[in-house]
């Protein structure tokens, strides 16, 4: 049961009054994308989510237990998040980097093994930066650091992702190719949620989609239900034009 | 931070062997002059009277407790820098050792002595520890620059209480006020206190090294990684808190150490501080032990404190560090 | 290594061929043959104990140990705030005289545990003079040459006393050093010497045995006479900051005196030296009334 359930949950955005109480579940197989202008509260949601921010109001709970009741190591056991900001601290190298993922598994006496190292090879593998292996971090491009980021919480190995605006940074090619590593996680029977500044991005790779307002208003359902043009340009305050291509809709934003 | 078991050891037993060539050269070198024929007969038990008191009841007591001060400094820079995620703190920066000196020198002041000093010494660093706490609390979490910056603040303001109670106090006593704010091992007595404590931090190195490790990310981080940030915070700074109070309590405030020892390892052995912090108890003790031999030989019989000479040699060190790291 | 014995308070009895002795923290020191392994751990101990008759017999001093001049020859162990201990040891002394308010407690005690015998001297009196040189040269095997000098001593005090018991009472400003300023109340060694030459410390009240003061409280004390210190045993300018004050009494009468340090500051036989020369100041100021 990899199932990260939301029960009347209202985000604390400081400076804003209570927004809408979300009720949803984030199944395993699902793909949920979160979108919403600067400043709706995306990045706080899905902190929220993971335990690292409180909420004004109602419950998380993973695997039906209040997320409240689990222990730190725990959660990151089960849950993984990609930030959107990262900072360097002290010089690491990028497999060093992809190792620290593995923490929540080991115990505090134990050093990483040769299945956790696997483990991280594997992923920087799969996110195209094996090659910068021995790098330090702070040599890296910003798309670098980006694919690194991912390949730590694939090292962590969760059964819930949260990834907050997993493509920034990202070339076309790259893009592509993490949103497939998600669908594929997905597709193993996890459950993955997304913040996405790239409305065709969600269209294109989301099953599920949550719409944040400024506003604190939401709504959230099956991609095709939110795909309304009409609450799209309500969100973003942007008229848009729409087509379909290749199966799947895609909004431009005209004058 | 990737450091299989195996890469641990050659580098602390390294460390290891050069702390023990330290030990052995302080132990032989010193005002009296002794040869190694001497050292070896008094190993065996044998020796000339006066060999046996130079080295059992001088030499041998006062290396230990410069090898514990130095570690216990280097270990307690360390996780400052970590706490603080700044490679410019050192055990001193959150007004502990000013803490641990205020009280040592009340207790002076008011003409107590010897068991009184110490626990008077510990008194002010715990005080010191939670007035920046609790100061540096506010909304929020305590973010690095804020705990820095009341640190920096509380340790001006117990500047402050040291230079008014040097002012009043009576002539005799000042040598010994001096002793606690240049660091000198002439007064220390039993090395075992801060030698045990130095034991049993080196046991709890590795697992508080791996959470350290992830701390460095950051706390959002870190928190998303299975720490509990807050707890591992509070214990970081406690541990470090103790450390510190017992080597300033022991030899007073010798500077350097804890700054320049946990920087120079990392710029050879790496971040990952499951090797970095014994690295530093292993080699903070080396570098103390070799630098109280030279306080003690150098002008003999004048006796330098060994604050003296860790300053002396840790600026041009610093500086010299600092502009490898650019 | 002689043993150390603490028991019972007679002083200066030999007991079945042992040397015993009190010392100033009341604790009985007792040698078992004469001490000739001397360790002076204060300038003002080694001048007692040459004072005492027992000069070759030592064997250690601490810096700044420049009277009797033949002091300067003997092996330093360092400053008597931070002794080096090995050579102290290697010396391999049989008495070591130690100062308790000047040397470190931490240092004290690691000597006594190394089984060197510790006796401590703190004169705070004339009496206290005379009688630590007639017990240093007990326990040095010394005696005739010690108790002459404090017999010396103690007449010489005595004849002060009576001299100028009956002086008139004239106000006398002390000056121990001038950065910060400092003097002395009525408890210190110098204070006593003041008041036996009838002087009125101005500043004798005070609670703390080394007051700092300022300029302002000495002005407003307007004392008659003012006699300093130097930071040298020739440095006479102290005195001459006051002058920049006209109104006091003490430099329109020219009652500025200068007293050479050693002389006073410590309590040796040679203390006797500086009275005379305190008397003589003071009664040259009286003259001047």
């Amino acid at each position: 049961m990899n199932r990260l359930e939301i029960r009347e949950l209202v985000i604390d955005v400081p400076g804003r009054r209570d927004g809408r109480a979300l009720t949803l579940s984030v199944e395993p197989g699902q793909v949920w994308g979160v979108l919403g202008p600067n400043g709706a509260g995306k990045t706080t949601l899905l902190h929220t989510l993971a335990g690292l921010r409180g909420p004004r109001a109602g419950q998380v709970l993973i695997d039906g237990r209040p997320l409240a009741a689990l222990g730190r190591r725990q959660v990151a056991r089960k849950l993984g998040l990609v930030f959107q900001d990262r900072h360097d601290g002290f010089p690491a190298t990028v497999r060093e980097t992809a190792l620290i993922g593995r923490h929540p598994w080991l115990s505090a006496w134990q050093m990483e093994g040769g299945e956790d190292l696997r483990l991280a090879e594997a992923a920087l593998e799969r996110l195209d930066v094996d090659h910068l292996a021995e790098r330090l971090v702070s040599t890296l491009s910003g798309g670098e650091r980006q694919r690194l980021a991912i390949a730590t919480v694939l090292t962590q190995a969760p059964q819930i992702w949260l990834a907050d605006e997993p493509t920034n940074h990202l070339d076309l090619h790259h893009q592509s190719a993490v949103m497939a590593l998600l669908a594929e996680q997905a597709a193993e029977g996890r459950a993955v949620m997304m913040c996405l500044h790239d409305l065709n991005l969600a269209a294109r790779w989301c099953d599920h989609l949550l719409l944040l307002y400024p506003d604190g208003e939401a709504c959230w359902g099956p991609a095709r239900d939110m795909l309304v043009p009409a609450a799209l340009e309500r969100l973003y305050g942007q008229r848009l034009a729409t087509a379909e291509i290749d199966g799947a809709p895609v909004f431009v934003p005209v004058r | 931070m990737t450091t299989p078991r195996r890469l641990l050891w050659p580098p602390l037993a390294v460390l290891a062997l050069l702390g023990l060539a330290a030990l052995l050269l302080s132990v032989t070198l010193g005002s009296a002059a002794l040869s190694l024929a001497d050292v070896w007969a008094v190993a065996r038990g044998e020796g000339s009277p006066l060999a046996r008191t130079l080295i059992l009841d001088l030499r041998i007591p006062r290396s230990l407790s410069a090898f514990a001060v130095g570690g216990l400094l280097a270990v307690a820079g360390a996780l400052m820098q970590v706490l603080l995620r700044n490679p410019l703190a050192d055990p001193y920066v959150l007004g502990l050792s000013g803490g641990a000196s205020v009280g040592a020198l009340a207790a002076m002041l008011a003409g107590l002595g010897g068991a009184v000093i110490t626990g008077s010494a510990f008194a002010g660093a715990f005080l010191s520890t939670l007035l920046v706490f609790g100061l540096a609390h506010g909304t929020g979490s305590w973010t690095p620059s804020r705990l820095l910056l009341t640190g920096v603040v509380v340790a001006a303001g117990w500047g402050a209480v040291i230079t008014l109670m040097l002012a009043i106090s009576p002539a005799e006593r000042l040598p010994g006020m001096l002793y606690w704010l240049m660091g000198d091992l002439s007064y220390s007595r039993s090395p075992w206190p801060p030698l045990a404590l130095l034991l049993v931090i080196c046991l709890l190195l590795m697992p508080l090294g791996s959470s350290l490790n992830v701390m460095a990310r950051g706390p959002l981080q870190a928190a998303a990684l299975g720490v509990n940030v807050r707890p591992l915070e509070w214990t970081i700074y406690v541990v470090a808190s103790v450390l510190t109070a017992t080597a300033v309590t022991t030899a007073g405030s010798i500077g350097f150490v804890g700054l320049v020892v946990p920087h120079m390892l990392r710029l050879v052995l790496g971040n990952d501080q499951r090797l970095i912090l014994p690295a530093c108890a292993l080699a903070g003790g080396t570098l103390l032990v070799l630098a109280d031999t030279l306080a003690r030989t150098m002008i003999a019989p004048e006796q330098l404190p060994v604050g003296v000479i860790t300053a002396l040699l840790g600026v041009p060190t610093f500086l010299y560090l600092l502009y490898r790291s650019r | 290594m002689l043993a150390l014995a603490l028991s019972g308070p007679v002083a200066g009895e030999a007991r079945a061929g042992s040397l015993c002795a009190i010392d100033d923290r009341d604790r009985e020191v007792c040698l078992d043959q004469s001490a000739e392994r001397i360790a002076a751990l204060s300038p003002g101990a080694t001048e007692l104990v040459y004072a005492a008759g027992a000069g070759e017999k030592v064997v250690a001093v601490v810096a700044f140990s420049d009277y009797p001049p033949e002091a300067r020859d003997v092996p330093s162990v360092g400053s008597h705030t931070r002794m080096d201990l090995e050579t102290l040891v290697t010396l391999n002394p049989d008495l070591v005289i130690g100062w308790m308010t000047g040397n470190p407690p931490e240092q004290l005690e690691t000597i006594e545990a190394l089984g060197m015998p510790v006796f401590y001297i703190e004169p705070r009196d004339f009496e206290g003079v005379s009688s630590a040189v007639e017990r240093l040269a007990l326990l040095a095997d010394t005696r005739e040459q010690g108790e002459r000098v404090a017999a010396e001593f103690r007449d010489g005090m005595a004849a002060l006393a009576g001299r100028y018991a009956d002086a008139e009472p004239i106000s006398v400003f002390y000056q121990v050093w001038d950065e910060p300023l400092m003097t002395i109340n009525d408890e210190h060694l110098i204070g006593k010497v003041l008041t036996l030459c009838g002087g009125v410390n101005v500043f004798g009240e005070l609670s703390r045995l080394v007051p700092r003061i300022d300029d302002e409280s000495v002005l407003a004390a307007d004392p008659e006479a003012i006699l300093a210190g130097g930071m040298g045993e020739e440095n006479r300018g102290w005195l001459t900051h006051w002058q920049q004050y006209p109104s006091l009494t003490a430099v329109e009468r020219d009652n500025l005196y200068f007293v050479p340090p050693s002389l006073i500051q410590r309590p040796t036989p040679r203390l006797l030296e500086g009275s005379r020369l305190f008397c003589e100041q003071l009664e040259r100021a009286r003259a001047k009334r």
